[in-house]
């Protein structure tokens, strides 16, 4: 496959011990027989998401890297730019702002930035939105206990 | 003599000639156990391995009545296949029987003429013997079974001495056409010694006195164009022959040196009138008492209903009875045998020509003159009326035209400026240059159709004057080439794509061009031009909704259809692109619009347009951005990793394609990007459907021609096929969902109000700015796609009513303050889909 060497490298980038993301984003998965499906670990390094850790799933579009990936989230998160669904607006892999050149681990970069840094300008939840620019102690306090109640076992070390 | 003629001056007459064959009945033997009820038949017929045609389906019947007459082309040799379908709405058709009929003993025996001849044949399956029995009438075919030996495989080559004859046709003193036999001439009288073979002056079809002439015969006529010239070569006497005749009355043998080898000498009696002498070398020769000439050959009889005669100046000539037909030649079996040959030769010559022609137009008629223009498109020909005016004919739909084809739609420009010239960019973009200044522009001096003020259909009114003017030239030829009756195309409102369909494809594609009158089974109702305009819009909404897998959204965000890749899916998928060809044709030709509309590089597809990398904007933004990123951007170094290769996803399989040989091994660079880019640019647009689209155009030819759209660009043909998209606010409505909002929140029914004050085209902006596209789904706003799938059309309460209201186009979704007042609403949203294009959107 066309994508296959691009992905590889990347894939050995990020799995790499020089990676900047080893800490945040763990236990990368890819499914043998599709390299165009990955799955991983955010690990938050900011409250209220500091108590657990979300997966997620980044999927590879057959044109890539002409075509961005898209990113679900698997575990559930009390987030004003993440909805119910997992779905998230992020804009480095927007069609506007997809560039060829660039590599997962900036969209994987830019995702834990916006989950420790919630954007409430531009919500996909506006009812946190709200609650995160109104009543922020309030908000904090349903996000914990929502990341406790869903989010998975952050890993030992 | 028109076919000699034609041979000389490479125009093409093929051997077809038309037959009307009347499908009457058939009686078929109850075969039980496979069928517990009666089977539901029709009968297919295939004339030589052509595309079948279909009579209607007979319910539930063993003795079906179809009743159906069918014109076809074939020739003398022509086996027509019959098969009898029993009609099966889940399982495929299965065979009740087949048939087969060979034309040649049929015409022999009524010796070439086929009036009224009824037949009863028997139908056979496998395994089962005789299952039933056809019937039949074959009428309205006549051939010169002369032309037509019975025997087709015996020598494939012309033979020297008539091919000289046909060649020398042109030569003053060249000895008469061997193609006096030729049937067409049959009308020309023997006796003033000057052939005209009448031409079939085209006239004019109908009153105007601008129509091209009428739609040509089939092509089994000969062609009336040529024919004149030919009539211009009387059969002028030899003055010397190679080996006999002279006017000299001696009996001396022939001047001429003897044939070196003699042939067997043949023991037949020697024809009343003639003598076997020796010279004195001992060579044999002939004397002809008759016509007191000497010849080295001995004579043969003639053969059967030929006759000898001396013209007034004692020269000697042939009447061939068969045909009413003369030559000063002499004729033998063996030479008429050759001839035969040789007509058969020629005859299946041009039949494979006739079929190469629609191939590979290059090779079709040989290099007519020497025409800048270069050769014309395939099927077409170059006339001349009785007027001496140059016309064009179109075999492949028969539709004539007073233009040429090749520059169809380019010659209305106005001339440029003195010290003006026109050139192209590498991209296809027009520029000017002006020698004058030396300096170059886009704007073209003339004054570009891009300024000035909107017209009604909202392009330039400048522009729009001339779209006005090219609308008029394809409404002329679609009237002038209008056959006169109507068409009638019976369909049932459960079933109308299969029956459109099967109606659509079993009519001749130029019977499309007649009236059309629809029938909706079960339903009274004269067509006057509204059932029409209902069946164009239904049929297109049922052919090209994407749930058929025929067509595709372009994407996520543009709702104009494009050809699926995966189509294939359905095994018949070509010959369903054949049939929205025709259809889409149909509609043009007939001034019907469709329900939704194609992708602009479609239209420029159909308008044999490059597509370039911009194209690749309006229907695949992302992959666009992307290319142009390559294109912009230095690619070392920054771990692109690409090859000259590309990968695609079919029906969930992903598939490698090398952009060129060995590419998946060739990296790009910023060296060669250049053409890595080309040749992606030109995969994307054809990975996939490259096969559907050939099958669509030829569909759409047959119709139409191609080059009639030629005065358009892809715009103005979607204007044509679409019209403006009105939009549904009803539909709209009713597929909008709320978040912290109701359906009777005040700013709901406000924004619900100003959708409905406010014109079409305001509200294909405000559309546009919430989804991203002014194109709807086939399906309405019911099948509205986000980014992920299915998004329906979302109102949400979001902010303050200081805000201006944003959009997410990847979720459809309006983001819109609860604003205090009807008009505040109203300032707020103009404000945000007017002002600034793109502002606030996500």
């Amino acid at each position: 496959m066309a994508a296959t060497r691009r992905l590889q490298k990347e894939l050995g980038d990020l799995k790499s011990p020089n990676s900047v993301l080893k800490k945040s984003f763990r236990d990368i998965s890819v499914d043998e027989s599709n390299i165009l499906l990955w799955h991983g670990l955010i690990v938050p390094e900011n409250p209220p998401y500091n108590k657990g850790a979300f997966r997620i799933e980044i999927a590879f579009p057959a044109e890539y890297p002409f075509k961005p990936p898209k990113v679900i989230f698997k575990t559930k998160i009390y987030h004003p730019n993440i909805d119910e669904k997992g779905q998230v607006c992020l804009p480095i892999i927007n069609a506007e702002n997809w560039k060829p050149a660039t590599k997962t681990d900036q969209v994987v970069s830019s995702l834990i930035a916006l989950i420790n840094d919630p954007e409430p300008e531009h919500p996909l939840r506006a009812d946190l939105a709200e609650e995160y620019t109104k009543d922020r102690k309030k908000f904090m306090k349903n996000a914990e206990e929502h990341t406790k109640k869903f989010s998975e076992r952050r890993p030992a070390d | 003599m028109g076919e000699a003629a034609g041979a000389a001056t490479g125009v093409i007459t093929p051997q077809l000639s038309q037959l009307n064959i009347t499908i009457c009945s058939a009686k078929l033997t109850a075969t039980g156990g496979l069928f517990s009820s009666k089977p539901d038949p029709y009968l297919e017929l295939i004339v030589d391995g052509h595309s079948p045609r279909k009579t209607d389906v007979c319910r539930k019947t063993l003795t079906p009545k179809w009743d159906d007459q069918m014109t076809i082309l074939a020739t003398p040799y022509s086996k027509i296949e019959f098969k009898v379908m029993s009609s099966n709405s889940i399982r495929t058709d299965t065979i009740l029987g087949c048939a087969t009929l060979e034309l040649y003993p049929i015409l022999e025996k009524e010796n070439g003429k086929l009036k009224n001849c009824p037949k009863t044949i028997e139908l056979q399956a496998d395994g089962k013997g005789k299952v039933g029995e056809l019937t039949l009438i074959l009428s309205d075919m006549e051939v010169n079974m002369r032309n037509f030996p019975k025997d087709r495989k015996n020598g494939a080559r012309p033979v020297s001495g008539i091919q000289n004859g046909s060649a020398a046709a042109a030569s003053a003193n060249g000895p008469p056409l061997p193609a006096q036999r030729n049937p067409n001439s049959n009308r020309a009288s023997v006796a003033d010694g000057v052939r005209r073979p009448a031409p079939r002056a085209p006239g004019a079809p109908n009153s105007q006195g601008r129509t091209p002439p009428p739609v040509p015969p089939p092509p089994a006529n000969p062609s009336p164009a040529a024919s004149p010239t030919a009539a211009a070569v009387p059969p002028l006497p030899r003055t010397a022959s190679s080996n006999s005749t002279s006017d000299s009355s001696s009996t001396a043998p022939p001047t001429t040196a003897p044939p070196t080898s003699t042939g067997p000498v043949s023991t037949e009696p020697l024809p009343p009138g003639w003598e076997m002498r020796t010279d004195v070398h001992g060579r044999p020769y002939y004397v002809d008492h008759n016509t007191r000439t000497t010849t080295w050959e001995r004579p043969q009889p003639l053969p059967r209903g030929w006759e000898r005669r001396t013209d007034p100046r004692g020269r000697t000539y042939y009447v061939d009875h068969n045909t009413r037909t003369t030559t000063w030649q002499c004729p033998s079996t063996e030479s008429l045998n050759n001839y035969a040959n040789w007509q058969e030769w020629r005859g299946n010559r041009t039949l494979e020509q006739f079929g190469q022609r629609f191939l590979y137009p290059q090779q079709a008629a040989p290099a007519q003159e020497n025409d800048p223009l270069g050769p014309l498109p395939d099927g077409w020909e170059k006339r001349v009326d009785s007027n001496n005016r140059v016309y064009f004919v179109n075999h492949r739909n028969r539709t004539t035209q007073w233009e040429d084809p090749r520059t169809q739609g380019i010659m209305q420009e106005d001339p440029l400026p003195e010290g003006w010239e026109m050139r192209y960019t590498a991209e296809g973009v027009r520029y000017f240059v002006d020698h004058n200044t030396r300096t170059t522009t886009f704007q073209d001096p003339r004054g570009g159709p891009q300024k000035g003020p909107k017209g009604a259909y909202g392009v330039p009114i400048q522009y729009e004057r001339s779209f006005r003017w090219k609308l008029g030239q394809f409404r002329y030829l679609c009237h002038s080439n209008t056959l006169p009756g109507h068409v009638k195309i019976t369909v049932s409102r459960d079933n109308l794509f299969e029956d459109s369909f099967a109606q659509i494809m079993r009519l001749q594609p130029f019977d499309l061009r007649r009236r059309l009158y629809i029938i909706f089974k079960g339903e009274e109702g004269l067509d006057y031009g509204g059932l029409a305009r209902e069946w164009f819009f239904h049929v297109s909404h049922d052919v090209l909704n994407p749930m058929y897998c025929l067509f595709e959204y372009a994407s996520n965000s543009n709702y104009s259809l494009q050809i699926n890749p995966a189509s294939s899916i359905n095994p018949d998928h070509l010959q369903y692109f054949k049939f929205i060809g025709r259809f889409i044709a149909m509609a043009l030709y007939h001034g019907k619009f469709i329900d939704s509309g194609f992708t602009l590089p479609f239209y420029k597809r159909m308008l044999s347009k490059k597509l370039t990398i911009k194209d690749l904007e309006t229907i695949d933004s992302e992959f666009y951005q992307s290319l142009l990123w390559v294109k912009e951007n230095n690619i070392e170094d920054c771990g692109l990793e690409l090859y000259f290769c590309a990968d695609f996803e079919i029906l969930g399989k992903v598939e490698q394609h090398d952009l060129k040989p060995g590419g998946s091994e060739i990296k790009v660079t910023e060296e060669n990007k250049e053409e890595y880019l080309n040749l992606m640019t030109n995969w994307r647009f054809t990975r996939g459907v490259e096969d559907q689209t050939k099958a669509f155009l030829e569909g759409f030819n047959e119709v139409v021609p191609l080059q009639w759209l030629q005065y358009f660009d892809e715009r103005e043909l979607e204007l044509m096929l679409c019209g403006m998209q009105e939009i549904d606010v009803d539909d709209w409505e009713r597929n909008t969902i709320y978040r912290h909002y109701q359906r009777n929140s005040k700013q709901v029914v406000w924004f619900w109000k100003m959708v409905r004050e406010i014109d079409n085209e305001k509200r294909t902006r405000l559309l546009q700015f919430v989804t991203g596209t002014c194109r709807l789904p086939v399906g309405g706003f019911a099948e509205l796609m986000g980014s992920n799938g299915p998004q329906r059309f979302c109102i949400e309460k979001v902010g303050k009513e200081t805000w201006l209201p944003r959009s997410h186009t990847c979720f459809n979704r309006l983001d819109l303050p609860p604003y205090r007042s009807y008009e505040q609403l109203v300032e707020k949203l103009n404000y945000a889909i007017e002002e600034t294009e793109g502002f606030g959107q996500e």
